[in-house]
C-alpha cells in the first residue's frame, strides 16, 4: 500500500470513528515507516471533515465526541513520536471557563477542534479565577486567550480578565476571543476583546486567521 | 385607553391557557429562578440551606411584579443525587447556579445500573424532601379563601437528562452510538425515580409539572436518535405523570429543534415551551397536533424566518430580557402574543430559559407590562 493510501486509511477512520481500525490503520503506517507527523496531520484532516459535517448536521455531538476520542487513543499509540509531529504548533491557545462558571461543553468541542488543526491547547478547566489567566499567561505566552462562559454572570468576569491583561501589560500580546451563549459579538468589542462568538466553529475559523495574519511579514 | 383591571387570578388564567383557552388576558410564566432572588437579595445557595429564603423570594417577587406563576427549586438534581450517591455519584452547588456534576458514574454495562438506587423515596431521601416543603409552603401561601391564586409549577427531569446528569453529559452521548441498548435500559431505570419525584411534588400542592430535555435537540444528536432512542422515554414520563397526577405539563425543548417539531408535537404534552425557537414555526407545526394546546415564551425566541431547519438563533435575539431595553421587551412580547394567541389557541408569555441573574428587572415589568397592554383578550394587534 502507497504511503497516500495508508494516510488515506487513517483518516477515514477517524471519519468512521472506528477506534480499532483507526490504531490499526496508525500500526500499519507507522510499520511502513510514515513519519508520525504526517500520521498526525492525516488524523487532522479527518477531523476536519468531522467538523464540516458537525457544522452540516450530518454528524452530531456523540459522533464528534467518538471521534475525538479516537484520535486520543491513536495519539497515545503514536507516544513519543507526537513531540515531534509538527516543527511548530499552529498557535499556542490558552483557554478556560471563567470564574463562577462550570458549564464546559462549549469549551470542550473548541478544544477538540484547535487540537485537530495543530494548536497547542493549554485547557484550565472551569472556574477560572482572575488571576489563574494572567498568571498562567505569563508562563505560557499564548498567541490567543479563549475564555468560556455559559451564564450571563460570566460576562463582568471576562471583562475583569482583559483589565487584568491590560495592567500586566500582556493585552497587547494576546488575542482575544470570548465564547459562550450570552456573548454577543457586540459586547465583545464593547469590552475589548478582538472577538466574540458562540459558535465553536467559527471560533476555530477567528483563530486560524489570527494566526495566519501573525504569520505574514 | 388600555385597561389594567384584572377578572381573574393567577391560577385561573394559567390553567384556562394551559387548556387551550383564552381568559381575560394572556398570563406571564417566566420561571423566574434567578430574578425572584435576586429581588429578594439572596443567592441561590443561601436559598438552598435555608428553604425558607427560598419561597419568601417567590412570594415576594410575584406580588411585586405580578406575573402569573411561582417556582421551586427546579433543576436541583434532588433524584440523580438520591439514585448515584451510592454509587458515588457528587453534585457540586455553586452559588447561583444549578449545580454541576462533580463526580459520575461509569455505567459501562447492565451490572453497574445496579449500583443506582431505582427506588428513590422522595420523602426521605438527600434533598428530595427539601424540594417537597418548598412546593409545600408555596401552595399553602398562595391560596386566599381555600382557593388557589397562583399557581405552583413544579419541574422533573425526562429520562434522558436524568441518565446524562449520572454518567456524564459525554459518556452519555458516546454511549447512544456504542450501546444503545444499554442507554435504553438507563433511560428505562431513570423513569421510576423522577416519576414518584413529580407525583410526590403534586400531592404536595403542584398545580402544573413541567419536563425539559436539554440533550436531544438538533445542537446535541440526530432526529434518528431522538426518535429512536429518547423520545419514546419522554412519552412514557409524560403520559406516566398525568396517568398518576391529572395535572398540565408543560414540555421544554431546549434548543434548536427545528427539524424535530413535528415528533415533539407527539410527547403527549399539554403546551410547549419553545425557549430560543422560532414560535411561528413551532406554532405551525405543533398547535392542536396530538395534546398540544398552549405554548408558552416569546421574549427572547428567533424573529421570524431567521433560521433554517440547520440554524440556531442568533445571540442578539436569544439575549433580548438580559440585554435588550424595556421597549425591545415590549416589541417581542408583542408579536410572541400576536403569533401565540392566532386561530383560539392558548398562550402563556414568557422567556426563553430561565431568566439569567443579571436580567434588568425593569425587563420582567416590561413582560408584564405588555401581556396587560397587548394580551387582553379578544386580542386586537
Amino acid at each position: 500500500m502507497s504511503k497516500e493510501d495508508l494516510l488515506q486509511r487513517v483518516s477515514e477512520q477517524i471519519v468512521a470513528y472506528d477506534a480499532d481500525k483507526l490504531v490499526e490503520a496508525v500500526k500499519g503506517a507507522l510499520a511502513q515507516n510514515v513519519p508520525s507527523y504526517e500520521i498526525v496531520l492525516a488524523m487532522s484532516r479527518g477531523m476536519q471533515v468531522v467538523g464540516q459535517k458537525f457544522e452540516d448536521k450530518e454528524y452530531f455531538l456523540p459522533d464528534l465526541l467518538m471521534a475525538a476520542e479516537a484520535m486520543k487513543t491513536a495519539m497515545d499509540i503514536l507516544g513519543p513520536y507526537v513531540t515531534t509531529a509538527r516543527a511548530t504548533a499552529a498557535g499556542k491557545v490558552l483557554i478556560g471557563t471563567v470564574e463562577g462558571d462550570i458549564h464546559d461543553i462549549g469549551k470542550n468541542i473548541v478544544v477538540i477542534f484547535l487540537k485537530s488543526a495543530g494548536f497547542e491547547v493549554r485547557d484550565l478547566g472551569t472556574d477560572v479565577p482572575v488571576e489563574k489567566f494572567v498568571e498562567e499567561a505569563k508562563m505560557v505566552n499564548p498567541d490567543i486567550l479563549g475564555m468560556s462562559g455559559l451564564m450571563s454572570t460570566s460576562m463582568p468576569v471576562m471583562v475583569e480578565v482583559i483589565e487584568a491583561l491590560k495592567r500586566e501589560g500582556l493585552r497587547d500580546k494576546i488575542k482575544v476571543l470570548l465564547g459562550g451563549a450570552p456573548v454577543t459579538n457586540e459586547f465583545g468589542k464593547r469590552v475589548g476583546a478582538d472577538a466574540a462568538t458562540n459558535e465553536a466553529l467559527s471560533g476555530i475559523r477567528i483563530m486560524e486567521q489570527w494566526m495566519k495574519e501573525k504569520s505574514q511579514p | 385607553m388600555t385597561s389594567m383591571s384584572e377578572e381573574l387570578t393567577s391560577y385561573q388564567r394559567v390553567m384556562l391557557a394551559l387548556e387551550g383557552k383564552q381568559p381575560d388576558r394572556v398570563p406571564v410564566v417566566l420561571y423566574p429562578r434567578y430574578n425572584a432572588l435576586k429581588y429578594a437579595r439572596h443567592t441561590f445557595m443561601e436559598a438552598l440551606d435555608d428553604p425558607e429564603k427560598y419561597v419568601a423570594a417567590q412570594l415576594s417577587a410575584q406580588r411585586r411584579f405580578q406575573y402569573d406563576s411561582v417556582h421551586d427549586y427546579n433543576m436541583m438534581g434532588p433524584v440523580e443525587e438520591a439514585m448515584g450517591r451510592r454509587a458515588g455519584f457528587k453534585l457540586k452547588y455553586v452559588r447561583d447556579d444549578a449545580p454541576m456534576v462533580e463526580t459520575s458514574v461509569k455505567i459501562k454495562t447492565s451490572t453497574d445500573l445496579e449500583k443506582l438506587n431505582a427506588k428513590v423515596d422522595p420523602y426521605m431521601d438527600g434533598l428530595c424532601p427539601k424540594v417537597l416543603w418548598v412546593v409545600k409552603q408555596l401552595k399553602l401561601r398562595t391560596m386566599e379563601k381555600g382557593e388557589p391564586k397562583v399557581p405552583v409549577i413544579t419541574w422533573g427531569s425526562c429520562p434522558s437528562r436524568t441518565a446524562a446528569v449520572i454518567m456524564g453529559y459525554d459518556q452519555w452521548f458516546m454511549l447512544l452510538i456504542r450501546n444503545p441498548e444499554l442507554a435504553v435500559e438507563f433511560m428505562e431505570l431513570c423513569v421510576g425515580p423522577w416519576l414518584e419525584m413529580v407525583v410526590s411534588e403534586v400531592d404536595s400542592g403542584a398545580d402544573v409539572v413541567w419536563v425539559n430535555d436539554p440533550v436531544s435537540s438538533a445542537d446535541c444528536i440526530s432526529r434518528a436518535h431522538y426518535e429512536k432512542y429518547t423520545q419514546p422515554y419522554e412519552k412514557k414520563f409524560i403520559a406516566a405523570i398525568k396517568d398518576r397526577t391529572g395535572v398540565p405539563v408543560i414540555f421544554h425543548p431546549c434548543g434548536n429543534w427545528h427539524d424535530r417539531l413535528d415528533l415533539v408535537a407527539q410527547n403527549g404534552a399539554d403546551a410547549l415551551f419553545p425557549g430560543t425557537m422560532d414560535l411561528s414555526l413551532v406554532y405551525e407545526k405543533t398547535m392542536g397536533v396530538a395534546n398540544v394546546k398552549a405554548l408558552n415564551g416569546g421574549v427572547g425566541s428567533a424573529r421570524p424566518n431567521t433560521v433554517d431547519l440547520k440554524g440556531t438563533t442568533l445571540a442578539e435575539d436569544a439575549t433580548t430580557l438580559l440585554n435588550g431595553k424595556p421597549d425591545e421587551v415590549e416589541r417581542e412580547a408583542k408579536r410572541a402574543i400576536k403569533i401565540g394567541t392566532q386561530r383560539g389557541a392558548g398562550f402563556l408569555l414568557g422567556g426563553n430559559c430561565f431568566p439569567p441573574l443579571d436580567v434588568p428587572l425593569i425587563n420582567i415589568d416590561a413582560m408584564v407590562y405588555s401581556a396587560r397592554k397587548y394580551g387582553r383578550y379578544p386580542i386586537s394587534i
